[in-house]
């Protein structure tokens, strides 16, 4: 019996101690994390020539272009892929050039964009103005297939003039086609051809980094050696998902990441008093709502007075002070303060109890029961939010019940037939442009009871070219919002980056692109 | 023996069969749809639906598990939503990490666990015992994700001593074993503790007492033998719980393992992937309560001779 004691924890001792020390060699998703760098020292990041970047949102979503709006896949596309312009300093009106060298507008409906002679894909095929066509037609909704970036676009075909040189030609006046063509990544037109299956395996760019590696949470990027623009100076770029903030903060401060986003409000000062750490805030492009479904509460959908209601009673302030804080600011339009053209409503909606009570029983609404749903993993802290909330509006005579979800069961409830909320507590983002962030509202999104006013605006905001016809539209869009209130504005939420101070010139846009192109690392 | 094994397969296959389904029908009913997470929130339905058709969700649920059942047998977990990527790869990669996690957990908690319950036992009422129930007491109240942090913040961001996260080799143990250690070792140590007070008043110790055998003799041969045999089970029993929380430390500390990879798959609703990394956390569950049963019937004669029987 004692050699049987002996021989057991003999072997066991000996399986951990050969498992613990062959560690480096084990496959896994995150193993190679320190790179080049000694594997087991705490506070290497990604050896001297790599970048770690933590990430909070998962990767939804595949390699097939232009069917996913999901901020991680953008802004991991934006490394991998050209667009023919760039938007360096965030300011919608200030393009230059990117795979494009010239552009101008030749009548209401067509561009001519001359194209650089000089850019090849990572496979080694040159790049053309047949690589232009069949990106735009396809990404426009020019094609029979259907894709989500469409809705960005009004459909657009393309005039090959020669090998680089393209004509857009779409279907009608678009005001915001410079804006949707930096939206939309050049992929060869050869990709294209070969169908979706092989473009959801095998990203093939011009951009400054191309994919080397990837698994379900992690994508490693190496530096285009060969890029027109000339190589980059971070050799390797790692992307990881890491839904924790405070493991994103751990390993940010322990120096085993050297870049994280979503850093949460309340560590952003620990960050700054920390020697070598940096913050830097995309703020205001991010509208959080209450977003409701036309269909399930019909005193919701019937009553101005009860939605005018909800709004005044909700005191907004208080939740960016005490909950949301950092950089987050009150809503005070439908679209987010970086949007071009916003427009701040009239009046502000402070919270006003009294008025809200009057209104409530005025729309006859004392007790009406509905569901706020809110999603936990997100937004931070979304359930307090949510709790702030139901107490405001259970204070004026309604009865809210906050169910808490996470963000899969939160959207399924919100798109089911059979979803029971009335309200959600979500976000979104859109990156200035304001066809982006007001379009949103408009039909056939489920958002919308089929507004014909708000369908009307949305639509002459994408064709009015004209910058000031164009910014009337989106005034008056966003002062009919303001009034109806067909969801509840709450505040733009705060999106700050991180990073280790050997990691120059990192930029963050307002649409949250965090290019690690041109930035450089330093000792 | 050879009529027990297959008794106890037959079993261990109904148990994992069971748990697969029930995950496989409570992912389906629960909210959440795929295709929808993986589509813009203003995607057109006919979007949504392509996708739902390309990841197979548009067939009813008993023909998806009929499809599941058929991949099952012929050894096939699937591919992941996202990507495409073979969930057994994907799956059997993180596998060894958890499973090394898991071991060096035990073997810690057990060593820990022997010291002091035998000296808690040994020493009932001096200040050592009091020591031992205060740690236990102290330890059993700490929640594991909060004492995670704070080890993370002390060792790893303050000192500089550790890796706040990943697991980059022998070092990336000490934090995450130190956290589900002090999970575990209390009712480890409470079980030593009590088993050894109990066989050391056994006829049989005070006789070997009597005979004039050595105390160590006695302690370490007579009393620990039959005074661990509580304790195998036991950690047989907690396999589920260190599984369990290790779904918990892995996300703290980002280690790649089949913990982290459930839960990040179940944020996106990764059917496939959370059905391998549950299947495969159901197999090694069951694998280690058939090795624990194993093992005591090897080291107590009892249970052999009353089989036999």
């Amino acid at each position: 019996m004692r050699g049987k004691l002996r021989w057991c924890i003999g072997a066991a001792t000996a399986a951990v101690l050969i498992a613990a020390c062959s560690a480096n060699e084990v496959p896994g998703e995150n193993n190679a994390a320190a790179g080049d760098g000694d594997a087991d020292s705490p506070g290497d990041a990604g050896g001297d020539d790599s970048v770690r970047f933590l990430i909070a949102e998962n990767f939804w979503a595949d390699w097939v272009p232009y069917q996913s709006t999901a901020q991680s896949q953008a802004r991991l596309e934006t490394h991998i892929y050209d667009t023919l312009l760039q938007f360096p300093s965030g300011e919608l009106d200030q393009p230059e050039p990117a795979l494009a060298t010239e552009w101008e507008q030749v009548d209401a409906t067509t561009w001519e964009f001359t194209l650089r002679d000089d850019v090849t894909f990572h496979d080694g095929s040159p790049f053309t103005a047949d690589d232009v066509k069949a990106s735009v037609e396809l990404a426009s909704g020019a094609t029979d297939t259907d894709t989500v970036l469409q809705t960005r676009w009004v459909p657009t075909t393309g005039e090959v003039v020669d090998d680089h040189t393209i004509r857009l030609v779409t279907e009608r006046p678009f005001a915001s086609l410079l804006n949707a063509v930096r939206q939309t990544p050049i992929v060869s037109s050869e990709d294209i051809e070969e169908g979706s299956d092989a473009l959801a395996q095998n990203p093939n760019g011009t951009g400054p980094f191309r994919l080397v590696d990837e698994s379900e949470t992690k994508k490693s990027m190496e530096a285009n050696q060969d890029y027109w623009a000339g190589p980059p100076e971070i050799e390797r770029l790692e992307w990881e998902f890491v839904g924790d903030p405070q493991t994103r903060v751990s390993a940010l401060l322990a120096g085993q990441a050297d870049v994280i986003d979503r850093v949460p409000a309340e560590q952003h000062a620990t960050i700054e008093e920390a020697d070598g750490y940096s913050l830097i805030s995309a703020t205001a492009s991010e509208q959080v709502n209450l977003w409701s479904i036309p269909g399930r509460v019909p005193e919701w959908d019937d009553s101005p007075e009860l939605r005018r209601a909800v709004m005044l009673a909700i005191d907004r302030q208080a939740l960016v002070d005490s909950l949301v804080m950092g950089e987050s600011v009150v809503a005070d339009s439908f679209a987010p303060q970086a949007t071009l053209h916003h427009t701040s409503g009239s009046p502000a909606y402070d919270q006003d109890l009294d008025e809200a009570r009057r209104l409530v029983q005025e729309a006859g609404a004392e007790g009406l029961e509905f569901e706020l749903w809110v999603a936990s993993g997100f937004l931070p802290r979304a359930e307090q939010v949510g709790e702030a909330i139901a107490a405001n509006l259970n204070e004026i005579g309604l009865n809210v019940r906050v169910v808490p979800s996470d963000v899969a069961g939160l959207v399924d409830d919100s798109n089911s037939e059979s979803g029971s909320g009335l309200l959600y507590h979500l976000s979104w983002s859109s990156g200035g442009d304001p066809d982006a962030a007001l379009g949103i509202y408009a039909t056939p999104n489920r958002w919308t009871a089929g507004d014909d006013t708000i369908d009307q605006l949305v639509a002459d905001g994408k064709t009015t070219v004209d910058p000031d016809e164009r910014a009337a539209v989106y005034a008056e869009l966003q002062a009919y919002l303001w009034e109806e209130l067909p969801h509840i504005p709450l505040y733009n939420s705060d999106f700050t980056v991180a990073y280790s101070d050997r990691v120059r010139e990192l930029r963050v846009l307002p649409n949250y692109e965090t290019n690690f192109y041109p930035a450089s690392i330093g000792e | 023996m050879l009529l027990y094994i297959v008794r106890r397969t037959a079993q261990m296959l109904v148990v994992v069969l069971c748990v697969v389904t029930l995950v496989f029908l409570l992912l389906r009913l629960a909210a959440g749809d795929p295709a929808r997470l993986m589509n813009a929130p203003d995607a057109p339905d006919d979007v949504v639906e392509a996708t739902r058709v390309r990841l197979g969700l548009d067939e009813p649920i008993y023909v998806q598990y009929l499809y599941f059942l058929r991949d099952l047998f012929g050894g096939d977990l699937g591919q992941s939503f996202q990507g495409g990527y073979s969930v057994a790869q994907v799956v059997f990669a993180a596998l060894p990490n958890t499973a090394m996690l898991a071991a060096v957990t035990v073997l810690v908690s057990t060593l820990v666990a022997l010291a002091l319950g035998i000296g808690a036992a040994l020493t009932r009422g001096s200040w050592l015992d009091r020591a031992v129930q205060v740690y236990v007491a102290f330890a059993q109240s700490i929640p594991s994700f909060w004492l995670a942090v704070v080890l993370v913040l002390i060792f790893a961001v303050q000192l500089g001593w550790l890796p706040a996260v990943d697991f980059t080799g022998p070092t990336s143990f000490v934090l995450p074993v130190t956290t589900m250690a002090v999970a575990l070792t209390p009712i480890l140590i409470r079980t030593i503790r009590q088993s050894f007070i109990e066989t050391l008043e056994q006829d049989y110790i005070r006789a070997a007492r009597a005979r004039g055998i050595a105390q160590r003799k006695v302690l370490l041969v007579h009393t620990l033998k039959v005074a661990s045999l509580p304790l195998v089970t036991l950690i047989g029993l907690q396999s589920g719980m260190i599984l369990a929380g290790s779904y918990v430390v892995e996300n703290i500390f980002n280690w790649p393992g089949i913990g982290k990879l459930a839960v990040d798959a179940l944020t996106s609703r990764n059917f496939p992937m959370v059905q391998g990394a549950v299947l495969v956390a159901a197999v090694a569950f069951v694998l280690v309560n058939f090795v624990v049963d194993l093992l005591y019937t090897t080291l107590d004669p009892r249970i052999r001779l009353r089989r036999a029987s």
